[in-house]
């Protein structure tokens, strides 16, 4: 129906016409509306099953811990019929390019009854090669019916690195590992071990990676027995009926969030410093917003073209996570979900780029993308668009061993989260994972140290890193980890010195993400941009993840509220004073008359943003106080 | 022996039900919970029943008191004491936010604030050697610190304690003598397993709510031994047992859930009675359904559960019987969406207003409402002909709310409820068993609570589960269930370890301490060492993975270090519940873990029936989907006779509680009382 759900990555400049809106008043099709509303709740719950069944019997963190995979059945059109609630959110509505893909290979009378396939090429996928799509077909009777989907970060894909992926430095696919271009590796259910043994060979880890494979096989094979019940229950027309009416159920509902959107043409624009490689140009992002009736386009044109650096990908992951959150974030996804919404995004752009630009760092745009999306709309919506977050996937640090004694792992890692921008209504949200990560947790320290020869020194809030605000930025966090022997540390923060989590109408920015490296004990800790840092026995990593931005005037922050913070040592006595007017002690006594002055005079640093939203117009530089667009 | 009595208070009513296992009889009574005096509720439940609390011998009690405490975080003003450097680790959590697109997600309120946070200088390495001493100046630091703070409770959790536990246990020495009215808990006492947040949790949550069910329990006593009770009191606990109300205070977190977990305990106790081994307890209520797993005669457990649900929750890592619920019960709301979509639950009109039915005011149409429509309840046989229902307006609060926006008729309007809220319970029923790797074809499924005997048949053929088995006392089955539970206490260690390289003493070492730990808190609690009965699991995995599977060990086979044998039962197990094994991969030890048990007698509970004819008439039905009423027979179950069978359809009613049989089903009434459904269609 619009150049989204026909074919978004093959169809050139995505610039076809708009949605025609026709299944707005779509009815619930010829399946009876009890049946339709069974399914609703059946289909998600096989993607659910299937996601829980990977889980627990996967060997990887990045699956088990980091929750890095998802879970789908796609219609024999590549539709999206259920994924999975829960894991990594850059990976909504995204597996449909692989299965049109592969039918246009195979044909769809060339997939037989426990096949199963395994794919990661950038041609299609678009994401780093870690990423490693199995899917098998489902047949009922003889019929092709579906497909049953898992995507599984792999800890190792062979290449120049290994963890979480090879990083934004890495030129091209070939450096960055093994590629498997929809690969029939189960024929009628009989393995090729040729196949097998060469995936072996290629990569570092291959029983934790083999084992992983296997994982998400059997949790393909679950989905195809809960399909094979459910069509044979209702049987293959009813099950078809019903699926076209939840799509056009999950439209409709996006449709009337929209339609409460006022009309216009939005803007905004952020960047992040560089792709790693060319260190001098802002990968720049800008975006337009259009919403008309109850149709809405993201143009993502205006954004920066492939990069050199790994910064680039396939995916439409940031429009379709800000249309989700702002239209059904509770709702189960399927191929509807998407319908009423136009991405214009142009081969070439960097986040359509064209194999084989390196994509080795794929989604590290993606949250600050989204953010651009959701502050471009806070003029039309401003009480339900938040301030900016951290906008890195969430400062992960990586230990890697290079000489592991047995029992310890080679390679352990951890996401630490970050501050969330302040809301229209409350305080953002400290130490959390960004807009695409989800339910993706952090390792226990307790766990990182039994599994490696590693101490994790600290691991707390940062204070005076929320964006002030009438609303406070939420706080990043201090994780400081030192080597018991000799080691590499990857700490992977996203390059936003120039453009920091930005604040809303008045509010300003959090701290920026800094990271230091300890190289041998007795030596002074170095700041550094370097992801990759060998460290000797006793070296250390210290990784401070940014905060949130503020929302509104700090110097309408309540006192006492300020006052709270001060006494539980999450804005400094200083900052207080600097951003908010008040002057307090550390025991949280206020200085009434001091304050009153401090406020009279505007304080030090709120000053300019404080007046309402920073070109609230419609092709204005967007809403941002201070930040945003401000490479 | 002599009476034993079992009160569970819930939010709504006081539930007590007694047996005398000298005259072979029991009874049950029901009183108003009345939350600002406990003890009104009970004493007037003892009136009702005609019992003089001096002639009990067993007095077990659940409650509500811990997670009230909790939900409505009325617990004490507690401290945590933490290792330098993990001031944050409670408040930081795991930093993630389950629901993925929810820009405004909250994360967890800690019941600690950061200001009554302290860190002491200490550091332990993951194998407990230290690090960083802890010195006599730094516990006196913090000691101060903490009087200086104002807490009533004080958690320790101090990182690696489960490998060592010498430094908290000093500095609970130092706060017990220097603070000797706080109420202290050491992490490494309440969870001797690792992950620090989740250890932190469960601690902080023993603290919050420590000091409170420590005053509720003494106030207990009180009342007993002032009504001249001297017999044993018994606390429920989550795990599906019970433990004494001395341990009890020292850890109230142990008994967050035992209002639930009887009618679980009790499903697994008929099980065994009837000889059926392998169960799913099926409970549902008003506002909610549950479901659980029996196998071996036991309750499936889960070594923990987030109190407030997993997006916003606190993590409690106590062993907890493993419960799936869904948000649909008798009195779950039907409505009609924006786009058309019909939704049951998880909105309730609970008992206040409760359903259109009632006529207590509720003007949304629900579960129940739906049931009265459809003829499986009956309008004038509600709570025995007390409580006329009002069909009429139930009728037409569906019609107008549900069948004319979907533009269907009246009487599929009222099946869509049901079988929505059929298809979320089935899918509850499948979360525990199907998705634990368990076929329900092998399976019995106890259906109690309120509304269980109204849709048990309906999900058990759905699942093709055989049998269905509606216990006597269906409405007050979870304080049966306490009557009759064991004594049970949970040990845990972690060991983290590869089994091929295994230290076996140190692994049998601490599968010593384990046993002795739990037989000595079994001697505790009075138990003879013929009741005793003590089992060893070890928590294995294979490398690299992060989620266990407990695999049971006998004690002596330990000697003979056969790594081989452990491994081809853990694979087996991985085979079972997820499809895969892998017997070439290395194999983890992560946890030690015994069940210390102490039998308690098995009670042959009886009802005493009514003379007369069981049949009392017939209604009209609609039992197929789409169908029309057919006049249905309809049973008093009181009257029915031992042995006596029933074919289906028919309706079985009794005091608080209906059981519809659907065509093909045939019921037989045991002798000991209970209804057994061998289910139409399916493998019997």
């Amino acid at each position: 129906m619009t150049a989204i759900d026909d074919n978004p990555v093959t169809a050139g400049p995505a610039t076809a016409g708009p949605a025609t809106g026709g299944s707005a008043t779509a009815g619930p099709g010829g399946s009876d509306p009890i049946t339709r509303d069974i399914m609703r709740q059946l289909l998600p719950a096989i993607a659910d099953e299937m996601a829980s069944d990977l889980q627990r019997s996967s060997y990887n963190m990045m699956i088990y811990e980091v929750r890095d995979y998802c879970c789908a059945l796609l219609d024999r059109d590549g539709a999206l019929l259920c994924q999975n609630v829960g894991g990594v959110s850059h990976f909504v509505a995204d597996l449909g390019v692989v299965i049109r893909d592969a039918i246009d290979r195979y044909g769809l009378d060339g997939f037989r009854p426990e096949d199963g396939f395994v794919t990661n090429h950038q041609r299609v996928a678009g994401q780093h090669l870690n990423n490693v799509v199995t899917y098998t077909p489902v047949f009922v009777g003889g019929e092709l019916v579906c497909f049953a989907v898992v995507r599984a970060h792999w800890i190792d894909v062979g290449g120049l690195s290994t963890g979480f992926g090879s990083g934004p430095g890495v030129a091209d696919p070939w450096q960055e590992g093994l590629q498997l271009d929809q690969v029939r590796l189960y024929e009628e259910g009989v393995v090729d071990e040729k196949v097998l043994r060469l995936i072996a060979d290629n990569i570092r880890f291959p029983e934790s990676s083999l084992g992983d494979m296997r994982a998400q096989f059997a949790a393909c094979r679950l989905g195809e027995e809960r399909v094979a019940e459910l069509v044979g229950r209702y049987g293959l027309d009813t099950f078809r009926e019903s699926v076209r009416a939840l799509f056009a159920d999950s439209e409709e509902r996006c449709r009337r969030v929209v339609a409460d959107i006022p009309d216009g043409e939005y803007r905004a624009s952020a960047a992040i410093d560089h792709d790693f490689v060319d260190r001098d140009t802002p990968v720049e992002i800008e975006v337009r917003v259009v919403v008309e009736g109850s149709d809405m386009t993201i143009d993502l044109t205006g954004c920066s073209l492939e990069r050199r650096g790994g910064i680039n990908g396939r995916t439409l992951a940031a429009p379709y996570i800000a249309y989700k959150a702002l239209t059904t974030p509770d709702e189960p996804v399927n191929e509807g979900s998407f319908r009423a919404l136009r991405v214009d995004i142009q081969e070439g752009n960097f986040m359509m780029a064209r194999y084989p630009a390196p994509m080795g760092s794929w989604s590290t745009a993606l949250p600050t993308v989204v953010d651009t999306i959701l502050s471009a709309l806070a003029p039309a919506i401003p009480d339900r668009i938040p301030s900016a977050h951290m906008g890195t996937l969430g400062g992960s640090i990586v230990f890697i061993n290079t000489a592991p004694a047995r029992g310890q792992a080679a390679v352990v890692q951890s996401v630490e989260g970050g501050g969330w921008g302040a809301r229209p209504f409350g305080d953002g949200e400290s130490a959390s994972v960004s807009v695409c990560q989800g339910d993706v947790r952090n390792a226990p320290i307790e766990t990182l140290e039994l599994r490696a020869p590693i101490i994790v020194r600290r691991r707390e809030l940062r204070p005076d890193s929320g964006g002030a605000g009438r609303y406070r930025g939420g706080l990043g966090l201090v994780t400081e980890v030192e080597s018991r022997v000799p080691g590499m540390f990857t700490a992977s923060a996203t390059p936003r010195h120039q453009c920091l989590p930005w604040g809303l109408w008045g509010g300003l920015p959090g701290e920026d993400t800094r990271t230091f490296v300890t190289r041998r004990p007795g030596t002074d800790p170095v700041e550094t941009d370097v992801r990759r840092a060998a460290a000797e026995a006793g070296g250390r990593v210290l990784l401070m993840t940014p905060g949130g931005g503020g929302w509104g005037d700090p110097l309408e922050r309540p006192v006492g509220e300020v006052a709270a913070d001060v006494v539980a040592g999450y804005v400094s006595v200083g900052a207080a004073a600097r951003w908010y007017g008040v002057v307090v002690d550390e025991e949280g006594r206020v200085d009434e008359a001091g304050t009153a002055r401090l406020r009279a005079a505007g304080a030090s640093g709120a000053g300019p943003a404080g007046a309402g939203p920073a070109g609230a117009g419609p092709a204005g530089a967007g809403p941002a106080g201070a930040g945003a667009g401000g490479a | 022996m002599g009476i034993i009595a079992a009160l569970d208070i819930g939010g709504t009513f006081t539930d007590l039900v007694y047996w005398d296992t000298v005259a072979g009889r029991g009874g049950d009574a029901k009183s108003a919970t009345t939350p600002k005096d406990l003890s009104i509720g009970i004493v007037n439940c003892l009136t009702k029943a005609g019992l003089a609390a001096g002639e009990l011998t067993d007095f077990v009690h659940g409650s509500t008191v811990a997670i009230n405490t909790v939900l409505e975080r009325t617990g004490a003003v507690t401290a945590l004491v933490v290792t330098e450097g993990t001031r944050d680790v409670y408040a930081i959590g795991r930093g993630n936010r389950p629901d993925a697109y929810n820009i405004f997600f909250r994360r967890p309120r800690p019941l600690v604030p950061r200001e009554r946070t302290f860190e002491v200088a200490e550091r332990l390495a993951a194998d407990g050697t230290v690090l960083t001493e802890l010195t006599d100046e730094a516990v006196e630091a913090v000691v101060d610190a903490v009087a200086r703070s104002g807490a009533e409770a004080v958690a320790v959790c101090l990182l690696h304690s489960y490998a060592d536990e010498r430094h908290e246990a000093r500095l609970g020495a130092a706060l017990a003598e220097r603070l000797p009215d706080r109420y202290v808990s050491l992490s490494h006492a309440i969870l001797r397993e690792y992950r620090e947040y989740e250890r932190a949790s469960t601690t902080v949550l023993n603290c919050y709510v420590g000091p409170r069910v420590s005053e509720y329990l003494e106030q207990l006593e009180e009342l007993l031994e002032g009504r001249g009770f001297s017999g044993r009191l018994l606390i429920m606990q989550s795990n599906g047992g019970v433990m004494s109300p001395a341990i009890a205070k020292r850890v109230p977190v142990a008994m967050m859930e035992s209002g639930p977990v009887g009618g679980i305990a009790a499903a697994a106790t008929l099980g065994r009675r009837l000889g059926y081994e392998q169960l799913i307890a099926f409970d549902m209520g008003g506002t909610t359904a549950k479901a659980s797993l029996v196998t071996d005669g036991e309750p499936a457990i889960s070594h923990g559960y987030f109190i407030g649900g997993y997006a916003e929750g606190h993590p409690l890592m106590l062993p907890v019987v493993d419960v799936v619920e869904v948000g649909t019960g008798g009195g779950s709301i039907a409505r009609v969406d924006e786009v058309g979509a019909l939704r049951v639950g998880p909105q309730s009109a609970g008992g206040d207003p409760g359903p259109i039915c009632y006529g207590w005011g509720g003007k949304e149409p629900t579960v129940t409402d739906a049931n009265l429509v459809l003829g499986r309840l009956g309008a004038g046989r509600f709570l025995g002909g007390e409580m006329p229902l009002d069909v009429e307006a139930a009728a037409e609060g569906i019609r107008r709310q549900v069948a004319e926006p979907l533009g269907i008729g009246l009487g599929e309007a009222a099946e869509g409820i049901v079988e929505i809220a059929l298809t979320a319970m089935a899918l509850a029923v499948r979360a525990v068993s199907v998705e634990r790797g368990y076929d329900p074809r092998g399976f019995a499924m106890v259906a109690f609570g309120g509304a269980g005997g109204l849709h048990a048949c309906a999900i058990a053929r759905d699942l093709h589960i055989p049998t269905v088995i509606v216990p006597t006392f269906p409405g007050h089955f979870s304080a049966v269930g306490m009557l009759e539970s064991d004594v049970r206490h949970d040990h845990v260690r972690t060991i983290y370890a590869d089994l091929d390289g295994l230290d076996w003493e140190r692994l049998e070492q601490i599968v010593d301490d384990l046993l002795a730990e739990g037989r000595g808190r079994l001697v505790e609690e009075g138990i003879e060492p013929a009741s005793m009965v003590l089992e060893v699991d070890l928590d294995l995995r294979y490398e690299g993975q992060e989620f266990s599977l407990p695999t049971r060990v006998e004690r002596d086979e330990l000697a003979g270090r056969d790594a081989g044998a452990l491994k081809a039962r853990f694979g087996a197990e991985h085979q079972r519940r997820f499809r895969h094994s892998a017997s070439e991969e290395a194999v983890e030890v992560v946890n030690a873990r015994v069940v210390a048990r102490g039998r308690r007698p098995g009670l042959e509970l009886r009802v005493a029936g009514e003379e007369g004819e069981a049949l009392t008439g017939t209604r009209p039905v609609v039992i197929d989907r789409g169908g029309t009423p057919v006049d249905v027979p309809v049973y008093w179950r009181p009257r029915l006779a031992e042995g006596q069978v029933v074919v289906g359809p028919a309706i079985v009613e009794e005091y608080a509680s209906t059981t519809v049989l659907l065509p093909g089903d045939e019921m037989v009434r045991a002798a000991s009382g209970e209804l057994v459904i061998s289910i139409g269609g399916t493998d019997r």
